[in-house]
């Protein structure tokens, strides 16, 4: 901080200004806190990202590769977590007292609390905002978070079940309007909650609410726009006491700053009536935010214009700061507890009622910190950072690297460089002497000829985060600490610093312009690229501004004296081109999007099922259905193909129609072939279709006869004479299927020779729609699927004699559901089975339920509940058991979480069964050859993390230990 | 964020005549082992006025990479000259530095490159036909541009979902106030910061 509140400090040049540059955000930061131990920095941004930074000692000076600023960076400070959840910006980010949690917000109107011991764990997302969450503050008892949320509310969750506690909407009902933040602030004795942006008799207020029964009596006014932004000091104060007057008991009072639309500040004492000072037009811009130093006299205010203000207080203004012990009193009046004690006990003040529980929340936290240990001891290990120079320097490896590296060449021709590994890391700190001895600046040379012309802009430096009351004299690492706690947790809004550069060299620049925009258009060249360069973040009303520039004419380049309109003008240069440039793309698109996606349509999903090639898809012509008799299409006949089967020992079937002519007869002819095993096999008609499993073989012929075979070529069964001509044939384990062209469905089991399905008509799923069978397969446990074009796909039931419809594009159940935090990383991988094949690409499609955040948080629930009960009983009627057992627990999970206690009682029950065994009982205790207690001890632990379900955690945990001594 | 972060790239052997090969030697760092190798492409722009002229000089794959920092020297020849525009080959053009991954590129490095002639009768006097055995190229290597994108590092060919809910953003690499037209738009604002709003 020196050299902000000291003049001469700023223009010593050997005190640093700029301490660190982090580049890895790859849009806008809108919000960053210091932990409260100041060890951590946590940043949230447009890409969705929150980012955990720590300052990373032993590594030089350095700069950020390919920043304009030619400033070494003097602290390091390295991003050691990304916590991935967000689906959309986030907007604000706060650290609970004592770094118990992390939460976040973020547009897409989630709140996540995350484990700030165990990062990247998500402890809950709080869902019921139906606006874009804008502002967040933790109660500094730690016993509530507030939230505050473009839907005109404000909303209060209690830490211990994360259960919302209150919701406040009548303040801010009036409200229009829209501010980029509501960052609302508690003050540090816990009575208050002040709110921004609230409405009182159509003038912006910030609304006072009272812990005590919530009550929104009080509000602070004065300023001419929406408030954006409100912060307590964390210093409770108390009267000044002057010389010689008698020390009167004065309460002890709050300090507030508040900060507005309007470019004003004002700074309120709770104990006065009116503010202590306002400063109007402080900023070009609205208050972004605003931080106090730790001692509670500096105060700093950014804004959105790109600056920042410091106000310097006296304790002569402020009064007397309360030191911990004197605030922690006051808490303990208060409270009851002091903030210490509350907060070692952390995690929730439920009573645990019984030893079963207890001993299984001890050893949950067992089994979490032999974790723990083992993470750190890990990161020691690697922060040790094996050396695989061999002690060579830097500066000899470089001179030789060219000379030294592996180069090969691929199989196709191309150079294969093997780079050097200069450091292994994970956490990354870096042997010193290696990076101190040669720091690495971009640009080993300078040019000289080009100066004149380009570098004009290099005095613009840029800030990207900024840390409060640093002394930047110091940089030994283990200081740092210290020097955290001093600046406190204080948040700076990222934005382009203002930059005061001169305009020089006009003249020249016209050509540049043209080269400029290649350096950021993606190479054509690049095969596949789908995705569209971040380099900055976007509002919604930048992508207005730039879209709308980019039509202007060009005159309108010279009026930037308004700030406002640089943003209009600022992607003008880069239009000429760019303009063309996408208009090209356009057109390319769509002369390439369109076929393909037409063709995946037809293309069958791909799957591990033996599918010859030739089946419906191959004359989409000819799918049309008609209206009356339905019919499907029959491949042609080919004079020769050859089709892969079964995936795990790689086999070959190869049609060969028409091989010879024997005495009139055609024959034509079958070759199997599987890791050099071979035979062939003649028949006497055309084969229109060969498939087979690992188990059999079934081919179908032109004259309507199916032809069974074992895997050693013997004939299973002689030929079946077809009601019709096969459309499509499909094997999987002992199970044969067939889909006529007469639109009926057979399956065999061949081993047992019986019929599974017998001639069963499509007419159900088909009559009425004018869709065609897009694809058809037959799992391992013989269940026929059928697929139809309008994305419904069905599975025919035998037990039941019915069609099932089990997946449906359109369904808007699978669009919204949302159940990603009750998957786990291992749910992603183990979900593979007919289901997830027939839906594999819904699912992604219900991963975009954050797009319809407007979607009221209950229907919501409601539709990822549906969802999750039809997945469920798809699995069951699939015979899928793996996929029914991961649905089942994420099933279990989203109960857990929303608090579904009927439902889940229900299923325990079901899973348990009768624990005393009765004739009459028509239990099952299997479901798809998974025993069902085995599930519910599975079910169990996902039970016991919620502690309001301990008693059913309890009742049922006691029964299935009951069973297991039986 | 990025699997792979450019820490660094020095040009080597700069300035120097114009038929040397490139040498850039490049320092990343990348969070994970990575399944595949990275593909390094030098790009030569022959001329300002169309991506026609551009010329690939060479590409390389790089790879196995481990977790951890590493370093590679790219070298490649010179661009071929009869591919070069004559009225552009003296003057300031640009070569780009691309790195892609699973055929998604999420970094681009661009410098300025200026082509003039060591001779001052030359400098003064350029021949109409272009003398490429008198040109010194000079990369102003201390101006990197560096364009970043967002890419799909898990490697599933399905489009990354939320890659349609990002603009492209043109004016990346322009300051927020700069006036364009007027100021040479380089290297003027890190290529993630933003005027927000």
């Amino acid at each position: 901080m020196a050299p902000v509140l000291r003049e001469e400090d700023e223009k010593n040049e050997n005190i640093p200004k700029l301490l660190c540059q982090m580049d890895n955000h790859l849009a806008c930061v809108n919000c960053v806190r210091w932990s409260n131990n100041g060890l951590y920095l946590a940043s949230g941004g447009d890409d969705k990202l929150v980012m955990v930074w720590k300052r990373a000692a032993f590594i030089g000076p350095s700069t950020m590769f390919g920043s304009s600023s030619k400033l070494a960076n003097v602290e390091q400070w390295r991003c050691v977590m990304i916590l991935r959840n967000h689906t959309g910006d986030v907007m604000d980010v706060a650290w609970s007292p004592h770094d118990v949690w992390l939460a976040s917000c973020s547009v897409d109107n989630t709140i996540v609390i995350w484990n700030a011991r165990k990062f990247p764990e998500i402890v809950m997302t709080l869902k019921g905002h139906t606006g874009l969450v804008k502002g967040l503050t933790w109660d500094p008892v730690g016993k509530y978070i507030a939230s505050q949320a473009d839907d005109h509310s404000l909303k209060v969750w209690r830490t211990m079940d994360w259960q919302m506690e209150t919701n406040i909407t009548k303040p801010f009902s009036e409200c229009g309007g829209t501010t980029h933040v509501l960052r609302l602030s508690w003050s540090p004795d816990g009575q208050y909650l002040v709110s921004a942006h609230a409405m009182n008799n159509s003038g912006p207020t910030a609304q006072i609410i009272e812990r005590d029964g919530w009550k929104t009596n009080m509000d602070f006014v004065g300023h001419r726009k929406a408030v954006t932004v409100v912060k307590f000091n964390p210093k409770i104060f108390k009267k000044k006491q002057k010389n010689g007057s008698t020390p009167k008991p004065s309460c002890p009072y709050c300090c507030c700053a508040v900060g507005s639309k309007d470019r004003s500040l004002s700074v309120w004492l709770t104990s006065l009536k009116r503010p202590l000072v306002v400063i109007h037009d402080l900023f070009d811009k609205s208050i972004m935010d605003i931080t106090w130093t730790l001692n509670g006299l500096g105060l700093l205010v950014c804004s959105m214009d790109g600056t920042v203000a410091f106000l310097d207080f006296s304790q002569d203004e402020l009064g007397d700061p309360l030191n911990e012990e004197e605030k922690n009193a006051i808490h303990q009046n208060i409270y009851g507890k002091s903030l210490a004690i509350t907060m070692e006990s952390h995690l929730s003040s439920t009573i645990i009622e019984n030893p079963e529980m207890l001993k299984y929340q001890q050893e949950r936290q067992g089994n979490q910190n032999p974790n723990g240990a083992q993470g750190s001891s890990h990161e020691n290990q690697t922060a040790k950072l094996t050396n695989v120079l061999n002690g060579e320097s830097l500066e000899d490896i470089r001179k030789n690297l060219l000379k030294k590296q592996v180069e090969t060449r691929t199989a196709d021709g191309r150079r294969r460089i093997t780079p050097l590994c200069i450091a292994q890391l994970d956490t990354g700190d870096f042997s010193p002497a290696l990076f101190n001895s040669v720091p690495i600046l971009p640009g080993s040379s300078t040019s000289t000829q080009l100066t004149p012309q380009i570098s004009s802009d290099s005095s613009t430096a840029n800030s990207l985060g900024l840390r409060p009351s640093h002394d930047p004299t110091t940089t030994s690492p283990n200081k740092t600490a210290e020097e955290n706690k001093d600046s406190g947790p204080a948040a700076v809004n990222s934005i382009g610093m203002k930059s005061n550069l001169l305009l020089t060299s006009a003249s020249k620049i016209e050509p540049m312009k043209a080269l400029d925009s290649r350096f950021t258009e993606r190479s054509k060249a690049t095969p596949g690229v789908t995705s569209v360069p971040l380099t900055i973040g976007i509002t919604p009303l930048d992508r207005v501004k730039d879209s709308s520039s980019v039509k202007e004419p060009k005159g309108k380049d010279e009026t930037s004296s308004d700030s406002e309109d640089k943003g209009m003008v600022k992607s003008l240069s880069m239009a000429k081109r760019k303009g063309e440039m996408e208009g090209a793309e356009v057109v390319e698109k769509r002369k390439k999007g369109r076929p393909r996606k037409d063709a995946k349509m037809m293309m069958p999903i791909s799957q591990p099922f033996p599918q010859t090639p030739v089946s419906a898809e191959k004359e989409p012509s000819r799918l049309t259905t008609p209206v009356a008799v339905l019919k499907l299409p029959t491949p042609s006949i080919q004079k020769s193909f050859s089709t892969q089967v079964s995936t795990d020992a790689i086999t070959y079937l190869e049609v060969e129609n028409e091989v010879s002519v024997v005495s009139g007869a055609r024959l034509s002819q079958l070759k199997w072939s599987r890791e050099g095993r071979e035979w062939d096999m003649l028949l006497t008609s055309r084969i229109i279709i060969a498939t087979g499993s690992s188990d059999v073989v079934a081919v179908a012929c032109e004259d309507r006869t199916l032809s069974v075979f074992t895997t050693c070529g013997r004939r299973l069964i002689p030929s079946i004479i077809l009601s019709a001509p096969m459309s499509a044939l499909h094997c999987s384990g002992h199970f044969v299927m067939a889909l006529m062209a007469s639109a009926t469905l057979s399956v065999w089991d061949v081993q047992k020779q019986t019929a599974l399905v017998k001639n069963e008509s499509l007419n159900p799923i088909l009559s009425g729609t004018d869709a065609t069978v897009s694809q058809s397969f037959l799992t391992q446990q013989g269940v026929p699927v059928v697929s139809l074009s309008n994305g419904k796909t069905y599975c025919f039931n035998s037990s039941l004699e019915t069609w099932n419809l089990i997946a449906d594009k359109q369904d808007s159940l699978v669009q919204c559901a949302d159940f990603r935090n009750c998957l786990t990383s291992q749910d992603a991988l183990g979900s593979m089975g007919p289901l997830a094949l027939t839906q594999s690409r819904n699912l992604s499609a219900g991963r975009l339920a954050s797009r319809f955040s407007s979607t009221p948080h209950h229907l919501q629930q409601g539709m990822t509940l549906a969802f999750l009960e039809n997945q469920l009983s798809s699995a069951l009627i699939l015979l899928s058991a793996s996929e029914y057992r991961h649905w089942l627990l994420i099933y279990a999970r989203f109960l857990v979480n929303e608090g579904y206690e009927q439902r889940l009682r229900e299923l325990c029950q079901d899973l348990l069964g009768p624990v005393h065994k009765s004739s009459s009982s028509s239990w099952e205790p299997t479901v798809l050859g998974l025993r069902k207690r085995d599930l519910l001890t599975e079910v169990m632990p996902v039970i016991g993390q919620n502690l309001r379900f301990q008693r059913l955690f309890t009742e049922y945990q006691d029964q299935l230990e009951l069973l297991r001594l039986k | 964020m990025a699997e792979v972060q450019v820490l660094n790239v020095a040009v080597l052997d700069n300035p120097s005549p114009f038929g040397n090969p490139f040498q850039f030697e490049v320092t990343f760092e990348c969070m994970e082992d990575l399944p595949e190798d990275l593909e390094w492409k030098i790009i030569y722009v022959g001329s300002a006025e169309s991506e026609e002229y551009d010329q690939t000089l060479d590409s390389v794959l790089v790879g196995p990479i481990p977790a951890g920092r590493h370093m590679f020297v790219f070298q490649a020849d010179a661009p071929n000259t009869g591919l070069i525009p004559e009225s552009d080959a003296v003057g300031v053009t640009v070569v780009l530095i691309t790195c892609t991954y699973r055929g998604q590129e999420f970094i681009r490095i661009g410098y300025y490159v200026n082509n003039e002639y060591t001779d001052t009768e030359l400098r003064e006097n350029p021949p109409l036909k272009p003398d490429y055995g008198q040109l010194q190229r000079n990369i102003l290597a201390s101006n990197p541009r560096v364009t970043r994108f967002h890419i799909n590092w898990e490697g599933c060919a399905e489009k990354m979902e939320d890659s349609e809910n990002v603009d492209p953003a043109p004016n990346a690499m322009l300051s927020p106030s700069c006036t364009p037209g007027k100021a040479p738009p380089l290297g003027l604002v890190p290529d993630n910061s933003m005027n927000c709003l």
